[in-house]
């Protein structure tokens, strides 16, 4: 036995005094050269982490342990609002991306009366092929969304659903059933008819009746105090680009909760 | 990776699936290189593993000795028919009531109703609550803010209170009868949506328009005070069955 102190982290040396076959030594020449470089060990760490995990007996779920299979199948078309907001939520995204190719944005008049954006809409409807169902979907599934929506805020209530330890996933519901009524909100500003104009001339007022930051606050959403090109590029710029992120985003986060607590299940 | 290939005795059943036992490393072991603030987080996460583990042991908690419900393909196939039938639901709403085309805007012509969408009309009714604003004896009869900044808060006041309610209603209880009060709540919170909501179009109502602003909180109260008057007739019975059921599955030692 030399005196010299081992060198724990001599790999070479342990491989050559193991009795490898060829195969065996090839992998672990691989293995190491990959490891020294990517840290592979701190992976497998998690993989083997992740198996034990889901090798792990699960607790019997409230339902299976008092039998209440009938009571929660009996609520279940109400345990499903949220699943069915989700997919409206995917349904109005697929035709608003189509809807997205035709239509366009300018509140300026083109060549009669109506605007850009008025008129880009009515060609949708009238000229484009499938394009009046177009719109009629992705109007209808907006229109079902928030019905959807709402429903499932009074099942979350009604069954108690957001209690110690959902409280976080309550408040993110009620972030995201604002967010989906100024979906709805800028949504209904595109077409830029008469309703659309006026609603937005409502919006420009609540905005300004905010103490302190009113007029910031009308500055920065509807482009200045009255309609303009800059209220409609900003609402659509909202519509398509922030909102569609910002949803997205916490919805995935507001199921991924729901995912690591389970449902909260009747009694 | 053992060195010295001495047989162990097998205590996984033959499933190769060993549970992390003794000699698996911990995480403050795995992690015992890392300081300050991860350290503390990988020690906590030790300390909450344990705790969870105790919890669990000592706990009667029933563990699933069969299967469960598989998710294919019976769960799936629901799942595919509800989804189904949804966005059947949605094709034909739009196939039969497809949405009109308003006139172009115009800003020189105010139309005669001035709408939101159907979704915006209790907050549109809230704006609508200007006689309601006080006016205060102590600035002289003056109103503290403007009637539509009043409005305003209004709208953040009612989704504030909407937010707290977890914070505000604490303890186990889930069914409505157990809690005849929270459920009032939500009947005069959901009733006054709609009075409110109708508030907001009181021009389409046929009804005065000062009997509508009376019922418009007189009705949610009013609803208010039937389910709590129902629940609370209905709780005792309910509640003898639910207790019957819980010493039933778990008779008193």
């Amino acid at each position: 036995m030399s005196l010299e102190k081992k060198d724990e982290h001599d790999h070479e040396g342990w491989m050559e005094e193991r009795d490898l076959t060829a195969v065996e030594e090839r992998y672990l020449a691989i293995l190491m050269w990959l490891d020294k470089r990517l840290r592979l060990v701190d992976y497998l760490e998690l993989l083997e982490d992740m198996y034990y995990k889901v090798n792990l007996q699960m607790p019997k779920s409230h339902t299976e342990q008092y039998g209440l299979d009938n009571k929660f199948w009996y609520w279940y078309p109400l345990y499903a609002l949220g699943s069915f907001s989700t997919l409206a939520y995917l349904i109005a995204a697929v035709s608003g991306a189509l809807l997205g190719f035709y239509y366009a944005p300018a509140a300026a008049a083109s060549a009669g009366d109506p605007t850009v954006a008025y008129t880009s809409v009515t060609s949708i409807m009238v000229d484009l092929n499938f394009g009046y169902m177009l719109r009629s979907i992705h109007r209808w599934s907006a229109q079902v969304m928030t019905a959807a929506v709402f429903l499932h805020m009074l099942r979350v209530y009604f069954t108690g659903a957001y209690k110690e330890p959902r409280e976080l996933n309550w408040i993110i519901g009620i972030v995201l059933i604002s967010m989906t009524m100024v979906f709805g909100y800028t949504g209904y500003l595109l077409p830029w008819n008469q309703l659309s104009y006026w609603a937005g001339q409502i919006g420009v007022e609540m905005a300004l009746s905010i103490p302190l930051a009113g007029e910031w606050v009308a500055q920065l959403m509807f482009g200045g105090f009255t309609l303009t090109q800059a209220t409609l590029q900003r609402m659509y710029i909202l519509h398509v680009f922030f909102l569609p992120f910002l949803v997205t985003a916490l919805i995935a986060v507001h199921i991924g909760i729901v995912w690591m607590q389970g449902i909260a299940e009747p009694h | 990776m053992s060195d010295n290939d001495t047989p162990e005795t097998e205590t996984d059943g033959g499933t190769g699936i060993v549970p992390p036992d003794d000699e698996t490393p911990t995480w403050s072991e795995r992690k015992e290189r890392s300081q300050g603030l991860s350290r503390l987080t990988y020690e906590y996460f030790e300390r909450a593993r344990r705790e969870d583990q105790d919890l669990r042991q000592e706990s009667s908690y029933v563990e699933r000795d069969v299967l469960g419900f598989p998710a294919w393909p019976h769960e799936m196939i629901r799942n595919l028919a509800l989804s189904s039938f949804f966005i059947g639901m949605v094709l034909f709403l739009s196939a039969t009531l497809p949405p009109e085309m308003l006139p172009p805007a115009d800003a020189s012509s105010t139309p005669s109703v001035i709408l939101p969408d159907w979704y915006l009309y209790w907050s549109f009714g809230l704006l609508k609550l200007g006689p309601l604003n006080p006016e205060l004896a102590l600035l002289g009869g003056q109103k503290l803010m403007a009637d539509r900044t009043y409005g305003v808060l209004a709208n953040l006041v009612v989704v504030g209170v909407i937010t707290i309610v977890p914070f505000l209603n604490k303890g186990s209880a889930r069914r409505p009868v157990e809690q005849p009060f929270w459920a009032a709540v939500g009947v005069f919170g959901v009733v006054f949506a709609f009075t409110i909501a109708a508030l907001s179009v009181k021009n389409l109502v046929p009804i005065g328009s000062h009997l509508l602003f009376d019922l418009t909180f007189l009705l949610p109260f009013v609803f208010g005070f039937i389910t709590y008057a129902v629940l609370k007739s209905m709780r005792e019975g309910y509640m003898f069955t639910l207790n019957r059921r819980y010493y039933r599955l778990r008779p008193p030692k």
